[in-house]
């Protein structure tokens, strides 16, 4: 009698311990309802939390790189090669299609005499009285405003240079106007942006 | 002794780096392209030129450049004639040539395209986030 009830306790405890039917509800369980049955478990094994929490935080942050929004990365490479020696362009822009067809690019290039216009890739209808003029493009329409007229146009195709007058204040206009002056038509208008 | 021939190895390496590319620069370049940034969600500008060196070699150029800084961001030509800022480069399945990652978010800055690129294909510079595929600003090119 005495003998066997010791024997039954022993038996029970290695049962608590994980090795008999006890272990099967507990393990479940774990699965089940996480942050039931885990946090105390987990709260006695901080390091876990760091472990997960840490690579999570790391990755979130090289995703989405937040301190980017206020650190600029600024560069400034010097052009791969020295063009020190050319006319730099300054002003540039492309001709829009108008009524009668211009195409083409206008730049401004600065040399060390002076300024030029010059029309590159360029073809527009042939037209007697055909001029070419800095103009500011709100004030286009109306003749003779805020304008500066740069002569005739010397060709309808091919590249052509025109000299700007010294001491042309190139703040006051932002395009090339291409107009007749008879009819005094429009025939196109490039609107310049730095380069 | 050794650590003397070690950086005197590498000055001569950084001189021979910068000098060279630099006794080659001499003649100058071709213009033939250029084109303007837009981008308005996350605010690009400045202008995109591609030269042809004398060498034959094509380069990109950034300059006046500004873009919001962001993560994994690259240069990129596409094809195409122009693109949004809500452009799905992944969805539309654009071509793409990659240039490299962005130097930096401010400032002038060259890029190397690669030899073969045919630019009558390939008509736009995007500033390019590959890792939410989004496009910062585009920039259409046109003939100089």
């Amino acid at each position: 009698m005495r003998t066997s009830a010791p024997l039954r306790s022993k038996s029970f405890e290695v049962f608590e311990n994980g090795i008999g039917p006890g272990k099967w509800p507990d393990s479940i369980s774990v699965g089940m309802f996480m942050t039931i049955h885990i946090s105390p478990w987990l709260l006695r094994r901080k390091w876990i939390l760091v472990a997960i929490g840490l690579p999570v935080l790391v990755a979130l942050w090289w995703a989405f790189r937040p301190e980017k929004l206020w650190i600029n990365q600024k560069v400034n490479e010097p052009a791969p090669f020295d063009t020190s020696a050319d006319p730099q362009p300054i002003l540039t822009g492309r001709f829009e299609g108008n009524a009668r067809h211009t195409n083409g690019r206008a730049t401004i290039y600065k040399k060390p005499g002076g300024e030029y216009l010059q029309l590159s890739d360029f073809t527009a209808p042939s037209g007697p009285d055909i001029h070419v003029a800095l103009v500011h493009d709100d004030a286009q329409a109306k003749s003779g405003l805020d304008s500066l007229d740069l002569g005739p146009l010397k060709a309808n195709q091919s590249d052509q240079n025109y000299n700007l007058p010294g001491g042309t204040d190139l703040d006051k206009y932002d395009a090339v106007l291409i107009y007749a002056e008879r009819p005094h038509a429009v025939f196109g208008l490039a609107k310049l942006e730095p380069f | 002794m050794v650590r003397n021939f070690k950086t005197a190895g590498i000055l001569a390496g950084v001189v021979l780096a910068l000098g060279l590319p630099l006794a080659y620069a001499q003649s100058s370049a071709k213009t033939l392209e250029t084109g303007t940034f837009h981008g308005k969600v996350h605010n690009t500008s400045g202008r995109a030129t591609i030269y042809r060196e004398a060498d034959g070699r094509l380069i990109l150029r950034l300059t006046n450049f500004k873009t919001s800084n962001g993560p994994d961001v690259h240069v990129v030509l596409i094809a195409a004639k122009d693109a949004d800022d809500d452009a799905n480069f992944l969805k539309n399945s654009t071509e793409r040539v990659e240039l490299g990652a962005l130097k930096g978010n401010e400032g002038d800055q060259n890029y190397e395209i690669p030899a073969g690129t045919d630019l009558k294909k390939f008509q736009t510079i995007s500033i390019y986030c590959e890792r939410f595929n989004a496009n910062f600003g585009a920039a259409p090119l046109e003939k100089f």
